[in-house]
Parts: structure tokens; sequence; C-alpha cells
């Protein structure tokens, strides 16, 4: 038993270093640490500390990882390689939820449960604790979360070990996360010539560290400790000027550098893989043949792939590789902080060894400017809130277009529907996948979703029929603020499929007609054949107490109504605009159209509210594909006021 | 010239000519001089639903205002149709073609609604515009921003927003 009773540091010799190992498989659990594979150290299962790198370390520059042999004994005398603990809390490929259909046509929805492993993380530097840390806050910080992430996180012992040989790509200095080991981590290592210092840093990790056979340090190893530590920050240097960091890449979105980078880059999605903070996903399905089960799969995905924030409807918001690099750097050193209360990197640097072009980010972020800045942390309550799949029927089928049907959906029995805010839900069929629908009508037995058939999934769901079934997440994102507009004027414009999201609205005004003043609804469509809810819309217009206008951009000689773009039917209309409050919805372009007719008659940006389309997949701000600069559009809109998205709005490539 | 059976000419004296050019976004907040003016060109006529009012390749011997009903700028397209590019609603103008070379409609232009139209004579309001650089610097901005409203919308449905 260790012989070290009062200070919080002993000394594990050299020789004992199997016992922690042993220790910590005596508990249970599988030790994760480093291991040369592949030409590189690499985290992976070990059963001794035969296992471990001795001797190797790593030189890493720009573009360049080749291991050296120090030809000592030393351990852990190499600078991160290219995995990181990322995979073993949140694992690159991972069955999430499953779906079933019996013959009779019912469906059901649930988790995928997993056997968590206990798991110990030998060898975490600084700089990785700083990144579960990050992790913890993206998964755990709420609303939503991943309790998966948090299973695996929360059964894994952390044995943390400092960094003594940090690589030339490494700038945790800058980033503030080390090279000193601070908390994060059960227990602490550093690498001494003849042995290894081991301090506490949770109760699990004290319990452990009084089962290790310790003798007390002599004063020259912890002043070596110490001079360790000394020369890794000065080996490390700060080679990125933070301060101001989020402001001035903030400023800089329209800067002709990215376009530069992109020449370099090769989109080929390595640093956001190697990267132990990025966290994307997506999710597709794996079913039998006949379609009766399926499996949802998420997998790591990367802002640098094309199709990331290509929508359903066609489109893709960054689809040039400037776009995607300023998405990742601006996300990862800026809006992140914005989303999360801290910034999305932790100067480890795989980044730029990884890169096969070699692009060094600490250059990239040295050719702007540095203003100070200081950002509060915004707080995480660990609420632990996570998206069920309800099985809603449907009660009705409605032809809307000769693409376009409007769903009546009954809830399940029991289900507390009128407490649910939210502006869409995530339907689900089984074998076929999740897709984010607004709720086009609120029910007291369910709502309404009309639906456009533009994908595999919105084709299945356009053609279901009395009877089906399909699962439902609770409502999401945040809707259109209707009590903003109670006394004020209203004005209304849809676009499209814009117009389904904007009818729960109009529900409601008609419904507390009074509580409004004067009220405009607009919709404009291609087609006369594409209009929405034509007999709604006539019975709106016959009420007299809403103005109602209807274009179309084309139609045939048969066609008595308007044609012409759907501000045709305002910009000569003599309403003032001075008290409205105005709900716009529909493609992009037309939104800026409108917005720009709305101005003429006096309506500010901050009585201006628009729902934007973005790419969602969870629908709960943990997949990272909607992102739009600051925001994640599934949860911190989709609706959001002109004035809340200042320049985001419009911007190409965010 | 339009289907003249279909239409019924209006005798008004000046002065309701002007009330009605003031009604309409075109005409109104014009000076008063330019408003007696162009109602010295202007004449009113009634045309019912269906009427082909002015037909494109056609000389452009108006310039329309519509003061109540709709008429639709068409143009035929093989194996589509006629198909409406825009309409024109109360107040706007069609006909434009009679003060620009080669004043040759670039659209057939046809009554969708029972239409009230005040027409100014095109041949009068190009030798007005020419000799009279008032009327001009005010009339000028007026039909500049109509074309404007015209392209920008043009640009729009090009772009085919509503297609995905």
């Amino acid at each position: 038993m260790t012989s070290v009773t009062k200070s919080a540091t002993g000394l594990l010799p050299r020789a004992g270093f199997q016992q922690l190992i042993d220790l910590l498989v005596e508990d249970g659990r599988t030790v994760i640490g480093p291991k040369v594979a592949d030409g590189a150290i690499v985290y992976g299962e070990l059963r001794s500390v035969a296992d471990l790198p001795k001797g190797m370390g790593a030189e890493q520059r720009p573009g360049s990882y080749r291991l050296v042999d120090h030809d000592d004994d030393r351990l852990f005398a190499y600078a991160v390689g290219p995995t990181s603990w990322k995979r073993f809390v949140f694992p690159p490929t991972l069955d999430t939820a499953e779906s079933h259909r019996d013959d009779e046509g019912h469906v059901s929805f649930g988790p995928v449960g997993h056997d968590i492993p206990r798991l110990a993380f030998l060898g975490v530097r600084a700089c990785e604790l700083a990144a579960l840390g990050i992790e913890d806050r993206v998964f755990l910080g709420g609303p939503y979360t991943d309790e998966d992430y948090r299973a695996r996180r929360s059964s894994a012992f952390i044995v943390a070990v400092q960094c003594a040989e940090p690589a030339s790509t490494c700038f945790c200095t800058s980033m503030g996360t080390g090279p000193g080991i601070r908390d994060g981590h059960d227990l602490s290592l550093v690498e001494l010539a003849d042995g290894f210092l081991v301090s506490p840093g949770s109760p699990a990790g004290s319990a452990l560290f009084e089962r290790l056979d310790l003798v007390d340090p002599t004063p020259d190893q912890l002043t070596a400790a110490s001079d360790q530590l000394v020369s890794a920050r000065d080996r490390i240097g700060d080679p990125v000027v933070t301060a101001g960091l989020h402001d001035r890449l903030l400023a800089q979105l329209d800067s002709p550098h990215w376009a530069e980078v992109a020449e370099r880059c090769l989109a080929c999605t390595n640093c956001t893989m190697s990267c132990p903070t990025c966290f994307c996903t997506s999710a597709s399905q794996r079913s039998d043949l006949d379609g009766h089960a399926a499996v949802t799969e998420r997998r790591w995905e990367s802002c640098f792939t094309k199709g990331f924030s290509a929508v359903a409807l066609g489109g893709n918001f960054r689809p040039r590789v400037q776009d995607r690099y300023r998405q990742w750097l601006t996300h990862k050193f800026a809006t992140w902080i914005d989303q999360f209360g801290t910034s999305g990197c932790v100067g480890c640097g795989r980044c730029i060894a990884w890169c096969p072009a070699g692009i060094d980010v600490r250059e990239e972020l040295d050719r702007i400017a540095p203003p100070a800045h200081v950002v509060p942390g915004n707080g995480h309550a660990a609420e632990g809130q996570t998206r069920a799949t309800r099985v809603f029927r449907v009660e009705q089928a409605r032809h809307e277009t000769h693409d376009t049907v409007t769903l009546a959906l009954s809830r399940p029995e029991g289900m507390d529907w009128a407490s649910e805010h939210g502006e869409f839900v995530m339907v689900s069929v089984p074998a076929v996948g999740s897709v984010p629908i607004s709720i086009s009508r609120r029910l007291p037995t369910g709502l309404e979703l009309t639906i456009r058939a533009v994908g595999p999934a919105s084709t299945v769901l356009t053609g279901l029929e009395h009877g089906a079934e399909v699962g439902l997440s609770a409502p999401l994102g945040r809707g259109w603020p209707i009590e903003a507009a109670e006394s004020h004027d209203v004005v209304i414009v849809g676009g499209g499929m814009g117009l389904p999201p904007l009818r729960p609205v109009i529900d409601e005004i008609v419904e507390h007609r009074a509580k409004y003043g004067e009220v405009h609804i607009y919709h404009g469509a291609r087609t006369p054949g594409d209009l929405l809810y034509t007999q709604e819309l006539a019975a709106w217009s016959a009420r007299g107490d809403l103005d109602v206008g209807v274009t179309v951009d084309r139609a045939d000689q048969y066609w008595l109504g308007r044609v012409g773009i759907v501000t045709h039917l305002f910009d000569h209309a003599r309403w003032d605009g001075s008290k409205a409050i105005a709900f716009v919805c529909g493609p992009q372009r037309m939104i800026q159209a409108t917005i720009n007719t709305l101005a003429s008659h006096g309506i500010t940006p901050d009585r201006v509210f628009v729902s934007m389309e973005r790419h969602m997949e969870c629908g709960v701000g943990l997949c990272g594909h909607c992102q739009m600069g600051p925001y994640f559009v599934c949860k911190d809109g989709p609706v959001f006021s002109l004035a809340q998205l200042g320049d985001v709005f419009g911007r190409e490539g965010i | 010239m339009p289907e003249t059976e279909a239409l019924m000419p209006r005798t008004d004296d000046n002065a309701s000519l002007v009330a009605l050019l003031n009604a309409t976004w075109f005409g109104a907040n014009l000076p008063p001089e330019t408003q007696v003016r162009l109602a010295g060109l202007a004449r009113r006529y009634q045309a019912s639903a269906g009427t082909t009012l002015l037909a494109e390749g056609q000389l452009a011997n108006e310039l329309g205002i519509v003061l109540s009903g709709r008429v639709s700028l068409r143009t035929l397209v093989p194996e589509e149709g006629w198909i409406t590019i825009l309409t024109v609603e109360p107040g706007d103008i069609f006909g434009q073609s009679a003060v620009v070379a080669p004043y040759r409609s670039t659209s057939t232009v046809v009554a969708l609604q029972p239409v009230d139209v005040l027409a100014l004579d095109g041949p009068g309001l190009r030798a007005a515009l020419a000799a009279d650089h008032d009327l001009a610097a005010e009339l000028y901005p007026r039909l500049l921003q109509a074309m404007a409203r015209r392209l920008s919308a043009t640009r729009l449905q090009m772009l085919d927003l509503f297609a995905r």
C-alpha cells in the first residue's frame, strides 16, 4: 500500500507502472491508451505496459507526421496523434434509434440501447481534457442532451499525463488549455526519468491513488516536474493572438482570403475528423429488405462535405470550398463561443499536422488583426431533455396540389399536446428516415402538416392514407412571436411552401381577430396549380376583415387572377407599416425582395420576422448541419427577427 | 387598334380626367399643370373581359393607365399557348411602347375583367415630352419607376423561386 498519506502527490516507480493498468483492469475497466499502429501513435486497448509507445515520439509539421525513436524508456514522450478520445465517448458510428412496421401497418419507434463499456483513458493531455469539457457543453449543455454521450463520458476513468514533448503544431498555450493539467481528470501523472508523479483529481481518483504503491517524491523530482512544464510551455510559445479573435474573425466574413485558402484546401475533412471537438453528424437508415425494421445510424460528418448544408427543396447554402472553410474557422474560433460560451478549439494542432495541404490554422488566423474581446460564459444547465418519437395516426390526407398533401394527424391517447410549443416536428417513417416539417395547423386532437414531395421521405409521406402511422417528435424550434403582434397591424407574406408555416399564425388571428389591427395576408405561388389552401384563402378574404392577396409567377390564359411577384401585391398599397409586425416565409431570395418592400412601408427590421430554411437532421442543435453564423436554425430559430440576424441574413455561403 | 366594338369610349371633361389621373399610382402627385397637360392627351374607355386591347408587334398608339379591372400581358409560346407574364392592376400602366421607339407593343394586352382605362395619345405624348422639358422631367421618372419595377419582378420570375 501507499506510503504517501499526507501529500497529494506520490511517486509511482517506473518499474511499478503495470500496477496502474492492473488496478484499472481489476476495477472492470478496459484501458485505452497510446500505442504505435499504422505509423502513428494512436489510442487503442492496452493490456500491459509493453503496449505503450516506449521511447517513441512524433515529429509533426503542417501536413506531416513522422514517428521518431527517442531511444529512451519514456512511455509518454509524444504529442497527440490523429486519434482523439472523442471516438470513445462519441463513437464515429452509432445506432441511435430503431423503427418497426408490423403487417397491419402499425409503426413503433424507440432508441437503441447500448452496453456502455467501463473504460479508462490513459494518457489524456491537458488539451484533450479541455476538448472533453467542450464536448460536455455541446452534448450536455442543453436543452437537448445526448444521453449516450453522457453514459460513455461518465463511465470513463481519466488518467491524464503531463505533456512533455509538444509538437511544432501545438498551440494549447494560446487557447488557454495547456500544457499544464488543471481539472477534468481522475488521476494525473507527470513522467520523470525514474517514475511518475501521481496526483488524484477526483474522489474516484483518490480511491485509486490510495491503492497504488507510491513513495514520497523528492524535492528534485517535484522541481523536475515543474521544469518539464515550463519547458513545454516555452517550446510552444504563444503562436496565436486570441484577444479579440471572435470579433476579428466575424468582421472578416468578406475577406478575399477565404477564396485564397480555398485554393489550397481539398475539403478532404481530415481537419474535422481528427479534431477532438468537432461534433457534426448525419443520420442514415439501414433497413431490412421489406422495410419492416430499420435502424438509424448516426455517423461523424464534416461541414467540409459538399452536401452538408444542402436542403431538401434543392439548393446548397455553402456550395463553395471557401464557404465551408469560412464556416469551419469562424465556427471553431468565434460563433462556437456564442453558442457554448467557449472556443471550439483547444490548440492540439491535429488539424495542422493531418491537413494534406499543410494549411496551418495558426497562420490563417494570424492574417487578421487583433482588438481584445472578452466573452462571458453562458452557463449550461444539464436538463437532460431528449427527443422521443411518438406515433401519430393519419386521419385525413388532403391533396393541395399535384405534389403537395396536407396530412391531418391525431396524437396518441393521453399526450398533452396543448402544452407543446415549437414550430416544426421531425417526422419519421420506418426505413425511410426523419424529415423536418413545419406545423401547418394545430388541432385539438393533433396537428396538420403540409408536405411537398421533393425527396424520398417526403414522397412517402405524401403517399400516406387514412389510418397510416408515422412517428413525430415533440414540436421543436422557436416559432412566430404572435404575441408581439397583438394590438398591431399584421402583414403576413408566404411564398410557395412558405405559407404552411404561417397558417397557424393566421388561425390564431382569425380566432382572436379583435386582438389585432389591420391584417394583410399575401400569398405567391409558381402557377395557379401550385396555390395552397385556395378554399381557405377565399374564406379568409370573404370575411371582410382580412386583406388577402394572391398572385402567381406565371399563368396560362385561363387564369383570371393576378400574375406577378408577391411584392407586387402590396408595393403600391396605401397602408402604413409604421406600427405593423410582419411575418415572412418563403425562398430566401423572395424574403429579401419582401423585406425591401416592407421597409418602404416603414416596417423596421426588429418588426420583421422571417423563417430561415436550412438543412436540419437532428432538430435539436446537436448534429451541426443547420448552423447559420452563431445560430443553430433548428434550435435558435427557424424564426428570427431581421434585427437578430443582422448581416448574417442573405450573406453568401453562410 | 383593339377590337373596337368591345370598347366603349366615354366623354369626360378635363377636370374629371385630372381627378381620375390623381387617383392612380402613376398619375398621382404630379404638378397640376402636368396633370392638365396629360388630361388634354387622354381619352377614357371601357372594355369587356376578353377584349384584346393591344396585340404584340402592333403599333402602340396609346399609353394606358388602368383605372379599374385587370389586364394581362401575354405572349404566345409555341406548344404552350398564351402565357401571362404579368397582370396590370389599377393605377399601373401598359402600352409604354407608345413612348419608346420603335413604338410597337412587346406583348399582347387582354382585359381579364371589365376594365376602365385612361389612354394617353402616343404621338401626342411623344411630341409633348420632346417639346416640354418640365413635363418630361416629371413624367420620365414615373415611367422609369414603372419599368424598373417590372424589370426587377421579371428577374425574380426568371429565377423561378418556387420551382424547388
